[in-house]
């Protein structure tokens, strides 16, 4: 059973198009992005997904029934743009948020302070909220979305604003909650950050998918012609040699990008003649490589 | 589900605002200020100085002296204002020039001088340090008055007794053929004070409503929300959490008032008499009735609002629009109470936004058929869940675009958009 199933789902506001007969599944268990640059349709997308909006036509599935709202007690939902009541304690708000999901008080209270010790923010509890930083605020947030222990977990930008302590502290929950089952969706534009987390991806631009399908798969369809090199001396046969498309000069290395059928076994001779290796490696192109290949295409052809 | 949620919502917007400081603060200020602002004046203007004022009569005749000594205690007892006459038959130069220098050194309070002339003229000069207290001068105009009319009549024979009875005030009493004795200062009373409680809680609280919906949106937090309620569960919540704030409040200051306040009002307004307001217990409860709701639909006016501005200057502006119905039914007032059953005034006490103010007043005025009734309350509460769905919509929409102010097409586009 997918946990999601998004059929040509469309969504327009006023002449502008925001989502164009976007499609994917989300299988249980799974960890999915749903990638894209600002203004792609991704929250868009998520919106229609949680019910605040419908959309002009498709389907929205969710654990394999056609959208209600009383699915969204099974959901959790953490927002791009985080808003909690200022003014109100953050036992208080867990506690309402949770209640508002269905879960009974004293249970809520209960939960609240478990997930508050395990974020290292428990003594923050009886404070305004007001009162806390924005990263705080943000662990806050991120708690709200889990208390009701949803089966499905949305969350949109989870890890913007956070340091690299708490990014990594967040990033354990949710693959303990992966490994508990839940299905978790990601949506982001830093693909980086969510690239060792994810089994499937769907990229989506102007509010239409480009690449879709299972990471493993997505990279090994673009192969291992990328080669990241490192050597002292004259650089220059990388950009006569004819096995070379591009190369990519970051400073420490450069990556290079093979032709299609082009063996990297000759650059590494041609290489050796013409400088001092020191590092020579074949390797996947990373998801943002592949994001700006295909995204780049695109925009060409548009 | 429904109730469960929109109970959790109105409980969080109650707590929220009864526990900040400034709710209690505001609370207990307000009958303190209604008190200063209302019984507080008249109090300090009846309060004499403590000691009584010495004062000279300077009479034409000593008969005249008696009569007006004695008019002086009766105002005395009247007003609580007290007097220490002393009655003067000289009427020369040199005794004016004494009692001139006696006030000048403040031997004397002040004095009257009544010559045959000043009577005939109907013009009486009292000299005194300060002037212009326009209490004491109704007080010593009327004893005056009084003692001249006695003179005069009993010149013609008349005694005492019979002059008692000519100058006695004349009331009349209106009495309806369906429900005996009313007032119709009590109708003006009770019809004013019930668009003045609206009024006032409409500008609070209705205000607060489309703030609250404001600062939801501009904090984001609405979306977190509509993830787990609906945009028409969280303006539902809202309206009667805050209300339920403004008739915690309301319930408190009446309570106060009364304990602080009418004690005073009741021995100022002359022993009782004309406090008692005389309204019908079914009219106590149809003011109860109209008022919440016409609370409810205004605030749920103030809700759609809420949903549609983006900003508190372009909610200030919006103010306006909201109270400008409610001050209709009281320009008719008065077209309204002489006509009750005219079919202008049926019809408008049938529009939503008139109706609370309209049709109460005629139900003290005239009890109308209860079908007409039941017909406007109908529509009330029509209304009320139509600007309810109504508001929800513009919200749900509304958060989806921000920056910008909608144009009226949008609004009514948001409003047909599912």
């Amino acid at each position: 059973m997918d946990a999601v199933h998004l059929d040509k789902v469309r969504k327009t506001y006023d002449h502008f198009v925001a989502v164009d007969d976007l499609s994917f599944r989300i299988a249980q268990g799974a960890i999915f992005g749903l990638l894209g640059p600002n203004g792609a349709g991704k929250t868009s997308t998520l919106r229609m997904m949680i019910g605040i909006t419908a959309p002009d036509s498709g389907t929205v599935h969710l654990f394999g029934e056609a959208f209600r709202r009383q699915h969204l007690r099974r959901v959790g939902y953490l927002p791009e743009e985080r808003g909690l009541y200022k003014k109100m304690k953050v036992r208080e708000l867990l506690v309402f948020l949770a209640e508002v999901r269905g879960v009974s008080a004293a249970e809520a209270g209960r939960r609240a302070q478990q997930w508050c010790e395990r974020l290292q923010i428990a003594e923050w509890l009886p404070k305004k909220v007001e009162e806390l930083s924005k990263g705080m605020q943000q662990k806050i947030q991120f708690i709200a979305a889990l208390l009701h222990e949803p089966e499905l977990i949305i969350m949109d930008e989870p890890f913007g604003g956070l340091d690299p302590v708490n990014t990594s502290l967040l990033k354990d929950v949710l693959l303990e909650l992966k490994q508990r089952g839940r299905t978790i969706l990601f949506s982001t534009h830093r693909m980086d950050q969510v690239e060792k987390l994810c089994d499937a991806i769907c990229l989506v631009n102007h509010g239409r998918p480009v690449l879709e399908g299972n990471l493993r798969e997505i990279k090994a369809r673009y192969g291992k012609n990328q080669v990241h090199i490192a050597y002292e001396g004259d650089g220059d046969f990388l950009n006569t040699s004819s096995l070379v498309v591009s190369a990519n000069d970051y400073g420490n290395y450069v990556e290079v990008q093979l032709k299609p059928g082009a063996d990297a076994q000759e650059l590494l001779r041609l290489a050796a003649a013409r400088a001092r290796v020191t590092r020579f490696e074949l390797a996947e192109p990373s998801l943002e490589q592949i994001f700006i290949d295909v995204v780049g295409d695109h925009n060409v052809a548009a | 589900m429904w109730l469960r949620n929109v109970w959790l919502l109105s409980k969080r917007d109650y707590l929220e605002r009864v526990r900040t400081r400034s709710f209690v603060i505001f609370t207990l200020l307000i009958p303190v200020l209604m008190f200063g602002v209302s019984v507080l004046p008249s109090r300090l203007a009846t309060m004499q100085s403590g000691r009584a004022r010495n004062i000279v009569a300077v009479v034409p005749d000593a008969e005249f002296g008696r009569l007006l000594e004695e008019q002086v205690q009766v105002v005395t007892k009247d007003t609580g204002s007290q007097y220490q006459l002393r009655v003067e038959l000289s009427q020369t130069e040199e005794t004016r020039k004494g009692l001139d220098r006696q006030v000048a050194v403040k031997q004397l309070d002040g004095y009257l001088w009544v010559t045959p002339d000043a009577i005939r003229q109907r013009k009486i000069q009292f000299v005194s340090r300060s002037s212009g207290d326009f209490m004491e001068m109704g007080a010593l105009g009327a004893a005056l008055r009084f003692a001249i009319m006695k003179q005069r009549l009993a010149a013609h024979g008349s005694s005492g007794e019979e002059l008692e009875e000519l100058v006695k005030p004349l009331e009349i009493e209106t009495i309806d053929v369906t429900r005996g004795k009313t007032s119709s200062q009590a109708i003006f009373f009770t019809a004013f004070l019930l668009m003045m409680i609206l009024y006032t809680t409409v500008l609070m609280y209705g205000m607060s409503v489309m703030r609250s919906i404001l600062e939801e949106k501009t904090s984001r937090v609405v979306e977190v929300m509509l993830s787990s309620v609906t945009a028409k569960e969280m303006m539902a919540g809202k309206i009667l959490g805050v209300g339920a704030v403004g008739l915690t409040q309301i319930l408190i200051w009446t309570a106060l008032t009364s304990v602080v306040s009418l004690p005073s009002i009741m021995s100022l307004g002359g022993g009782g008499k004309g406090a008692g307001i005389g309204i019908s217990s079914t009219a106590g409860v149809f003011f109860a009735v109209f008022f919440l709701l016409g609370y409810l639909l205004y605030s749920t006016m103030c809700a759609a609002l809420g949903a549609m501005v983006n900003s508190e200057q372009e909610a200030q502006q919006m103010q306006f629009p909201i109270v400008l119905p409610m001050v209709i039914p009281l320009v008719m007032m008065p077209y309204l109470i002489r006509h009750p059953d005219a079919p202008l005034s049926v019809i408008i006490s049938m529009i939503p936004f008139c109706s609370p103010l309209v049709m109460y007043l005629r139900i003290v005025v005239q009890q109308p058929p209860a079908w007409q009734i039941a017909l406007s309350i109908a529509i009330l509460l029509a209304t009320i869940y139509g600007m309810l769905v109504l508001s929800a919509r513009i919200y749900r929409v509304g958060i989806l675009m921000y920056g910008k102010r909608p144009t009226l097409p949008e609004i009514l586009k948001w409003v047909r958009y599912a």
